[in-house]
């Protein structure tokens, strides 16, 4: 008896101490924040657009660790990040990130249509990799969006977003590759440098 | 009266083709690639060729993640604290991103030989959107209730059901094709003849819309290069001899005049992108190449669709 309510309690063991010791999984790092965002968009009372700034200062609150912006800069460049000295990348990942953000966070503002999102589920490439599927359900149509994500200093972070099978890093890696083809990082950044000052008058 | 005027369809489908021929002579470059890659541009939702709309449907793509993620893309100025991660140290050398197979490169093998010309094609496709389909689009969208243009896109989707079961068949996808069958006869009776899609009721009879692009791209076929056409978008050379051979068993193209056919066409487009609005202009938005984000998002979005 007391050999069997040992053996339980070290099963027990065996079997949660990996989940309290651990980070929680990806899925689980991703839907939280995700959840807050899709309730901060249908929050009435951001219909003003003085409120829309506060919105967004939300939705940036909300979202601030769950993307790994290094991983997604060194993604991006592929191997050109070899090019650009550790300052370059400093600052292009800065520049970059605000350029995503600011995009990106306006789009996801404007869009009026009902839609909800499905967690369809997680599968782990490696111990460190995992892929989270969800599917975006709206009238005028569904499509998947799976959020690639690794495992960094114990927290799980996104670091590719695909949508219908595009992926997002590699979109831009095309594009930084062919600008790198016959330009110089300290062109990029300065093209980058240039976009984000215009959208930040605007 | 009707065969005349099918004929008069089919020549400008013929025309196409011959072009297409001419220009796959032209290039030399035809389909050296194995692996699966882009078909046409056919809208999943529409079934049908819907011109412009692909220009918009592919940037759709590339902007929802705006919609569902991008929005909360963080700051690296932010987090950007310990300097450590910019430095060559942090990585190993041989981490080069590119290595694993999530990672190849779909638009860097595909050959672009016609950049100027598909470069002016992207600018002509840029103007036409915002001077005039765009324009057009809200102007419809005002005066069409919601409900009526959902009907018009389920209608448009239903018609075009044999260029899906015919390349599902194509594909030995024979479950799809049934799917395809079902569906379509479902929508067709209780859906009015196509104007309600009663699928998300049915979640067994979804599919992956197929076309010949995507046929082709199955049986090993290459994209070719890339190719921008005028108000159609994005394609390949694969996918546009595709495109052609699908008009063949398009319903639209056998409307009875060409008139009413071009009419049919326009305004599946302007439906379709009435709720597409603000898509195209969100990937423009983000892309540091406009040009370069939509030949690659197309050639990915059209890898994955070859995939399924």
């Amino acid at each position: 008896m007391k050999t069997i309510v040992t053996f339980c309690l070290g099963l027990l063991l065996v079997v949660t101490a990996p989940a309290v010791a651990g980070a929680p999984g990806p899925m689980e790092t991703l839907r939280v924040p995700v959840n807050k965002v899709l309730a901060l968009l249908k929050d009435p009372q951001y219909n003003t657009p003085e409120k829309r700034k506060i919105q967004r200062e939300k939705l940036f609150e909300y979202t601030g660790d769950i993307f790994d912006s290094v991983e997604i800069s060194r993604r991006a460049l592929g191997r050109n990040w070899r090019r650009f000295t550790p300052e370059q990348r400093k600052k292009f990942t800065e520049l970059f990130a605000k350029i995503l953000k600011k995009t990106y966070s306006r789009k996801i503002q404007s869009t009026q249509e009902d839609y909800k999102v499905v967690w369809l589920g997680e599968k782990k490439t490696s111990p460190t990799r995992a892929v989270v599927m969800t599917k975006v359900v709206r009238p005028s149509g569904d499509f998947p969006v799976d959020y690639r994500m690794h495992l960094k200093n114990n927290r799980w972070k996104v670091y590719d977003v695909m949508v219908e099978g595009i992926s997002l890093v590699k979109n831009y890696r095309s594009q930084f590759n062919r600008y790198l083809v016959n330009k110089k990082p300290a062109q990029l950044i300065a093209l980058l440098q240039k976009k984000v000052d215009r959208m930040e008058n605007e | 009266m009707n065969k005349k005027t099918d004929r008069h369809a089919l020549i400008g489908s013929r025309s196409l083709a011959a072009l297409m021929v001419v220009l796959l002579a032209l290039t030399g470059c035809a389909h050296k690639r194995t692996a699966g890659g882009p078909a046409d541009m056919r809208t999943p939702e529409s079934g049908a060729p819907s011109p412009a709309a692909q220009v918009v449907r592919v940037s759709s793509s590339s902007a929802t993640p705006a919609e569902t993620a991008g929005g909360k893309a963080d700051s690296g100025a932010a987090q950007a604290t310990d300097d450590s991660e910019f430095s060559d140290d942090a990585y190993t050398d041989d981490e080069d991103f590119l290595d694993e197979d999530e990672d190849t490169e779909p638009a860097m093998d595909v050959p672009d030989p016609l950049a100027p010309f598909n470069r002016a094609m992207y600018v002509f496709n840029d103007r036409a959107y915002f001077w005039v389909l765009k324009p057009v689009a809200l102007a419809y969208r005002k005066v069409a209730p919601k409900q009526f243009r959902l009907c018009v896109k389920n209608f448009f989707y239903n018609i075009a059901a044999p260029i899906r079961f015919a390349n599902c068949l194509l594909q030995g996808k024979f479950t799809s094709a049934a799917r395809e069958l079902t569906r379509f006869f479902i929508n067709s009776t209780v859906g009015c003849g196509g104007l309600n899609d009663l699928t998300p009721l049915y979640p067994d009879l979804q599919t992956h819309p197929e076309d010949l692009g995507q046929t082709f791209g199955r049986y090993g076929i290459g994209e070719g290069f890339y190719i921008v056409w005028p108000l159609l978008g994005p394609s390949s050379l694969r996918d546009t001899i595709g495109m052609v051979g699908d008009i063949f068993i398009d319903p639209v193209t056998y409307f009875n005049t060409t008139t009413i056919g071009i009419g049919t066409r326009a305004l599946d487009m302007i439906n379709l992108t009435s709720f597409r609005i603000g898509d195209y202009e969100a990937i423009k938005d983000a892309a540091i190449d406009p040009y370069e984000a939509l030949r690659n998002g197309y050639l990915q979005y059209r890898r994955q669709q070859v995939s399924e």
